[in-house]
């Protein structure tokens, strides 16, 4: 019949389908495999885990294909496929502490407890782009290869010592100098699971934490930011104590012996913020300190999480920075809903054309001002 | 733990049925049946990303996928049209993933799967009308604190709601609310009704078939049960009004008394939004 | 310490006490106006009120003055449920046959008898007003609260409060944004009677207002506590507000009642000596 304007049918879905397909198959280049993905794009494969809550670089890899390079759809991917499994079992507790550094820095110390371990990071590397051909890259990957200056090590090849490997946190040291609030706490023993239970305000600790370190990376690096520049203001910066970069060990529980076996080790960004307290009611002769971890190598988002941690502790519900967090970083919310207004409307704008007459109706009847 | 192993590979054995796994289905079965234990309520539920995007009908397909058996039949609509983009896709999804079999007609199914609309005619005890809501939560314009939100539902405290519908009338002369308008639901809780047109909301009052709303993106589900009170939101000696332009006939059909969208240009005309209903009006068979 | 006594009353306070953060085990000696402080030196708890009782009637005012600082605001959320106390009774008796136990109420139990029996006048507008609702759904607000369900009704028993508190009837379609200092609080003198509570808490109602429009409020309240046989409770730092509204009153100094006695009485007789210090800086 074809009348009404939005209307597309199968037809035209199952054509537009086939043009992203054979685009993609067809492009002008060659076809790219995960392990590409995988070994190229890193930190975007982390990033697409992080946010999907899926630990699978291969499927984090597919996805990142399949999505033509849009992370978010990409996480949408990953997300979806994991509704249809079933969930057979929940890791034991691993504690942070086990974490294996590849790179671990602490801005508040020049000479921390530990080492100061730069890792891979181009953080201070200039930001020149570089133009040189695919033969003088692998020329020069060579070069560096003789040099043997590969400064990252593999879980399964661990080199240095205990202390380099998992050094003692900075923490501590402030611990036992009496310098940090103690609000070690019993009433949320088991992590709340955001998959399972809505995050609601106000929310356990473990569930903002969760819901933050699945958060959309930007979404939370601009919730940050607009506490420092924009109309929000309920945090301040803090310094920095660890950020982190390794390997934790997974244990479940075995089905059959009962004890807990290793499964296997993710990779995660853990960060800890120190806070200057300053507030009339509280300890203001300590610090106190804010918590972000999350899969993959991802300081923007871990960063940003342990300052809106302790701001979101510290505001104790005055504010509305809670809601916020639990309910406005999901990057598949947000961005689906926003895609959503693509859809057809035609039936609420024609309510909403009938009661626009009804209130001229109203104004030329003097019914109101 | 063991047990649910097994249970894991038992289910591998069988095909899964309609996407989501078993105990998913089961949460959300729960979900429904705490809905319609307490009409109007809105449900917490741990909703599942899906393969469509949040604010797609990800709610309204979690509902369906939870609650449709292999004997079911399903219609899916958007705007009322059986052919829209998003209704053709979630209805492929649907049939792909249960292998129920699908109608265009409200009468012959018993699951809709609907946004924005409820069939003109068809529904009866035997139906289940699963609406998709993208936003549930009816005091959001008046309130932005969900704790206080919690709070206001909790007393029934509803009169920032009433001010609200004051303040419209006394500014405009009527009550410009266009879709999705706020119902007591069973004298207790007002609920947001997805946005349906005013034209619909009478259709909710004491409907003999289950209405379910389900929000997936803001994780609600609730429900109207059967012959459950539905009463719009309007003072007294302000009668609640629905969407009608004098005049205005179906170019197809020539209904009067269905609700007809707008064809915009120079000479406007109109056509029904639930095209099946059209289309039997058109052949006289309704 | 003697207690307010009245035979008839409908508002009773009992020993309230309001303390945050933790006492230490001599904390009310150290605190009060013996020691000039209501902050525990120990702890640093502030004892922001402690044993303060009083009895109101119907048609009568009492005031409660004293310094910023004093707790006199303290014991007016406290009885209107802004804020939670820490010992005591509140009790209201609103018929001869109800008595209620205010301090054993759930909070929303407590934000019921806000509809209709407990009205609060604030001295910020915003605490007591939405300033982006019209002045006419100000009112609406306590009428649908007590279940108004008729436009019309509504309307007229706005355009009523209104013409009685005397703002022109011409602005009560305006947001109340637009108003001015004394005609917000016209405003929120007739939200508070929209239900016709027995009870009204008036919290600084004229300070900040020029000296002018204050004494036009001023008369109006008199009016309506007169006229609607309220019992009232007014909080003012400023004698001449007391002096003008109330029957009797206490004073407050560093969380503690230092006197109590008729208004006439304490203005021509101060007993205490912070009592008398007040007397004559108002005077001066």
């Amino acid at each position: 019949m074809g009348y009404a304007a939005a209307r597309g049918g199968l037809d035209a879905i199952e054509a537009a389908e086939n043009l992203v397909r054979r685009k993609r198959l067809n492009a002008d280049c060659d076809w790219v495999t995960p392990d590409q993905i995988v070994g190229r794009f890193r930190l975007a494969v982390d990033r697409v885990m992080g946010e999907a809550g899926l630990w699978e670089e291969e499927l984090a890899a597919i996805a990142i294909r399949q999505a033509e390079g849009d992370l978010i759809e990409a996480v949408h991917l990953l997300r979806s496929y994991r509704s249809t499994l079933p969930r057979f079992a929940y890791s034991e507790v691993t504690d942070a502490d086990e974490l294996r550094v590849i790179r671990r820095i602490v801005p508040a110390f020049r000479n921390p407890p530990g080492p100061q371990l730069l890792g891979r990071t181009s953080d201070y590397t200039g930001r020149l782009l570089e133009l040189s051909s695919e033969v003088a890259g692998q020329e020069e990957a060579q070069l560096l290869a003789s040099l043997a200056l590969t400064q990252e090590q593999h879980p399964s090849q661990p080199s240095g010592d205990q202390q380099q490997q998992q050094p003692r946190r900075l923490l501590e040291t402030l611990r036992e100098m009496d310098l940090m609030v103690d609000r070690r706490r019993l009433d949320d023993p088991e992590p709340f699971d955001i998959t399972r239970t809505p995050a609601r305000p106000p929310a356990s600790r473990s569930a903002r934490l969760s819901s933050m370190s699945r958060a959309e990376t930007g979404a939370l690096v601009n919730q940050w930011y607009r506490n420092i520049l924009g109309p929000d203001g309920y945090l301040h910066e803090v310094t920095l104590g660890e950020v982190r970069h390794g390997y934790l060990p997974l244990r479940i529980v075995h089905p059959i012996t009962g004890n807990p076996v290793a499964i296997g080790n993710i990779r995660v960004t853990e960060v800890e913020a120190i806070e200057d307290l300053n507030g009339i009611e509280e300890e203001r002769d300590r610090f106190d300190v804010g918590y972000g971890i999350c899969l993959g190598h991802n300081e923007k988002k871990a960063i940003a999480m342990a300052n809106l941690d302790i701001a979101c502790h510290r505001d104790n519900g005055r504010s509305q920075i809670e809601q916020s967090l639990l309910l406005t970083t999901d990057g598949l919310d947000s961005s689906g809903f926003l895609e959503h207004l693509k859809l057809p409307h035609y039936v609420t704008f024609r309510s909403m054309m009938e009661r626009k007459n009804a209130v001229r109706q109203a104004r030329k009847n003097g019914q109101s001002k | 733990m063991t047990t649910l192993l097994n249970n894991l590979i038992d289910n591998n054995e069988s095909e899964q049925f309609g996407i989501l796994d078993e105990y998913s289905k089961r949460e959300i079965r729960r979900a429904v049946l705490t809905a319609v234990a307490v009409p109007g309520y809105q449900v917490p539920f741990g909703s599942r990303e899906m393969p469509v995007a949040r604010g797609w009908g990800s709610g309204g397909l979690q509902i369906t996928l939870a609650v449709i058996g292999p004997n079911d039949v399903i219609k899916v609509i958007d705007q009322g049209d059986d052919q829209g983009v998003n209704a053709v896709n979630l209805r492929r999804l649907i049939v792909q993933s249960t292998k129920v079999s699908e109608t265009t007609t409200a009468a012959k199914s018993s699951i809709v799967q609907s946004r924005h609309r409820i069939p003109e005619d068809g529904l009866d005890q035997r139906h289940i009308l699963v609406l998709q809501v993208p936003v549930p939560e009816p005091l959001r314009g008046v309130e932005r604190d969900m704790r206080e939100l919690a709070r206001m539902h909790a007393e029934a405290d509803y009169s920032k709601m009433w001010v609200s519908l004051y303040e419209d009338k006394v500014r405009n002369g009527v009550i410009t609310q266009t879709t999705g308008y706020p119902c007591l639901v069973n004298d207790r809780y007002v609920i947001a009704t997805t946005p349906i047109p005013r034209w619909d909301i009478p259709k909710l009052d004491h409907s003999p078939f289950l209405t379910l709303f389900g929000a997936g993106r803001e994780k609600r589900i609730y429900a109207v049960p059967p012959f459950t009170k539905v009463e719009p939101l309007t003072f007294e000696d302000v009668p609640f009004e629905v969407e009608k332009t004098e005049g205005a006939t179906c170019s197809q059909c020539g209904s009067n008394s269905s609700f007809l969208v707008e064809i915009p240009g120079a000479l406007s005309r109109w056509v029904c939004s639930d095209t099946d209903w059209c289309e039997r009006n058109l052949e006289g068979n309704l | 310490m003697t207690s307010v006594v009245s035979p008839e009353w409908v508002l009773k306070v009992n020993q309230l006490g309001k303390i945050f953060g933790g006492l230490s085990e001599n904390g009310l000696a150290l605190t009060g106006p013996e020691t000039g402080s209501s902050k525990d030196p120990v702890t640093g708890a502030i004892v922001a009120a402690w044993n303060v009782s009083f009895e109101v009637a119907a048609g009568e005012a009492l005031g409660v003055v004293g310094e910023s600082g004093s707790g006199k605001s303290t014991v007016m959320r406290c009885i209107a449920g802004d804020q939670s106390s820490s010992a005591g009774s509140v009790q209201i008796r609103t018929s001869p046959n109800e008595q209620i136990d205010v301090l054993s109420l759930t909070p929303s139990e407590r934000r019921q008898l806000r509809i209709d029996k407990i009205a609060v006048v604030y001295q910020d507008p915003a605490e007591g007003l939405d300033l982006n609702v019209t002045a006419g759904g100000n009112i609406a607000s306590p009428l649908t609260a007590a279940g108004w369900r008729n436009f019309s009704s509504i309307r007229s028993r706005a355009s009523e409060l209104l013409l009685r508190t005397e703002v022109p009837l011409n602005r009560m379609d305006d947001v109340v944004k637009s108003f001015s200092g004394g005609m917000k609080q016209r405003v929120q003198l007739a939200k508070a009677l929209a239900n016709r509570p027995p009870i009204v808490l008036l919290d600084e109602p004229t300070t900040g207002l020029d000296a002018s429009v204050a004494a036009g409020v001023l008369d109006l309240i008199r009016g309506l506590l007169e006229e609607f046989g309220l019992a009232a409770v007014v909080v003012s730092h400023d004698f001449s507000v007391i002096e003008m509204l109330t029957n009797r009153c206490i004073v407050m100094n560093h969380g503690r009642v230092v006197e109590t006695a008729l208004t006439d009485q304490l203005l021509e007789d101060p007993h205490h000596p912070y009592s008398q210090k007040l007397v004559s800086a108002a005077r001066a």
